[in-house]
């Protein structure tokens, strides 16, 4: 099982995350913006970041680029979970990394833990870069 | 009148203060104001136009309109002489009116509306006078009316998105074992939320497009990429009513195109979408895309219950939904298809359908290849 970041600012939803993923059996950490997330990534070292993009202090976009996803951590996974969907901010976070991107109100806890499977096993279809 | 009144020095007299009279008309409009001669040379220049620009007027007048006055793109590019507005202007001989972007003097970028007309006299083109406004403040308006709109979307969403997680949870068994019954109450929570999760993104988007707040941003983009990301968006919904999307995007050779890819993305999640909600469970949707040399044409196909021929000329209206939908999904709001129309307009495309009721609906939706936009 995989060791998991969940990095979102509604405590309700964070928890609601953690409870499924580790029903699931993996090993998962909570952080609320994205510099507590830069502070856990040292210690814990996740094979996924489950990533909010709108939070308050740091913002999902903020922490990959500051996490340098691409050239410092390219085995990591990130999977945006957000409700912007078809926003710029999804297309920014594609070009800095990103594998995938869902969108919370469209997912159930199921496929939830369904799309981090795939992704894990690389089962999903790479993301488009439309600049 | 008497001799003296109409004499040579009294009709100079005259000539003079009507040269006076338009001199002064051109220094006072509120607008920058330009005129050039047949050839697009600058012959006049008024303040506003030289405050907005940053040049002096002994700069200007003589020079060349389209060397003067650089026009750019959104990436700072600079715009092609045929395609900018004086020379559309000189070679229609009619009024052109077109927002633009210019660059300052100083290097500023500076958005302006702007009104270009050849200047006629006998059917003769004399050359060509231009009134622009500096529109950064209204631009900065609607950026944060975008930004607002976008944000309350998302604030809008987060309490849907707990409460929809946690009945899902409920249901799930994730905190013991629910009965039937409390499971049939938890999936009316979910479709309450559904339903207002669908409400919030339609009207935020018909709110940004009837307040002119959609702008249209070119780019160029792989089309067969673009709806792999849409289909991987919503094969997550479709799995909720056990609907399989078909991709077929792979079947015809596409080439990139220059287009508003978050707005291409709209219009198909909204088609897909529709296709989702009015398809039976265990039917199917599929979407293709073909492309010729001068368009590319998305086809959303799906298995549903069709549109009845005696209304089918009404169903872009607002608020407009269909009888034999109404009866089997008390859900929609007739806004979707409404925006979606807006939408495929704001990229210069069209868009049409061919449906019959109980056979299903395929719509098509056709844009410019956009090569030649900036």
């Amino acid at each position: 099982m995989a060791k998991i970041l969940i990095v979102e600012d509604d405590k309700d939803l964070n928890n609601a995350y953690c409870i499924i993923l580790k029903s699931e059996g993996h090993e998962v950490v909570g952080a609320f913006d994205g510099k507590e997330a830069l502070a856990a990534v040292e210690s814990f070292s996740p094979d996924l970041i489950l990533l909010d993009l709108l939070m308050p202090v740091m913002g999902g976009l903020e922490f990959l680029q500051k996490y340098d996803l691409i050239n410092k951590h390219p085995e990591v996974k990130v999977l945006i979970f957000t409700n912007m969907e078809n926003s710029p901010e999804v297309t920014k976070s594609y070009d800095l990394g990103a594998h995938r991107c869902i969108i919370k109100s469209w997912t159930a806890p199921h496929n939830l833990a369904r799309v981090i499977e795939d992704t894990l096993n690389n089962k999903a279809s790479s993301p488009a870069t439309t600049a | 009148m008497s001799d003296a009144q109409s004499g040579p020095d009294n009709t100079n007299q005259l000539i003079v203060e009507k040269q006076a009279e338009m001199e002064a008309l051109f220094t006072s409009i509120g607008d920058g104001a330009i005129t050039t001669d047949e050839f697009g040379k600058i012959t006049r220049i008024n303040p506003k136009a030289r405050q907005i620009l940053g040049f002096s007027e002994k700069e200007m007048i003589g020079g060349w309109f389209p060397n003067k006055i650089v026009a750019v793109n959104d990436q700072d590019k600079i715009i092609n002489m045929i395609d900018r507005p004086i020379t559309k202007a000189f070679l229609t001989g009619k009024t052109i009116s077109e927002k633009c972007i210019y660059r300052t003097k100083k290097g500023k970028l500076v958005p302006v509306n702007l009104s270009v007309s050849p200047i006629l006299v006998d059917s003769k083109p004399l050359g060509a006078i231009q009134v622009f406004r500096d529109i950064t403040l209204e631009e900065e308006v609607d950026r944060m009316k975008s930004e607002f709109i976008s944000l309350a979307s998302h604030q809008l969403r987060t309490p849907l998105s707990s409460i929809k997680t946690y009945s899902h949870m409920l249901i799930e068994g994730y905190m013991g074992d629910v009965n039937k019954d409390q499971q049939k109450s938890l999936r009316t929570i979910i479709g309450a939320t559904n339903r207002m999760n669908e409400l919030i993104s339609t009207l935020l988007n018909i709110t940004r497009m009837e307040s002119g707040t959609i702008r249209v941003s070119l780019k160029t983009i792989n089309a067969k990429t673009l709806v792999d990301e849409v289909i991987e968006e919503l094969n997550l919904l479709a799995n909720e009513r056990s609907i399989e999307i078909n991709n077929l995007s792979g079947k015809y050779q596409l080439d990139v195109i220059r287009t508003d890819p978050l707005l291409l993305k709209e219009i198909l999640i909204n088609l897909m979408t529709n296709g989702i909600k009015y398809t039976p469970e265990n039917g199917k949707i599929s979407l293709t895309v073909k492309q010729t040399t001068e368009h590319i044409t998305f086809c959303v196909a799906d298995s549903g219950w069709g549109i009845p021929e005696d209304v089918q000329n009404q169903i872009f209206s607002k608020f407009f939904r269909a009888k034999n939908i109404v009866k089997r999904e008390t859900t929609g709001t007739g806004l979707g298809l409404y925006l979606v129309k807006g939408l495929v307009d704001a990229l210069e495309g069209r868009i049409w359908f061919k449906s019959k009721p109980k056979h299903g609906t395929k719509f098509y939706v056709e844009i410019p290849n956009g090569k030649n936009q900036h």
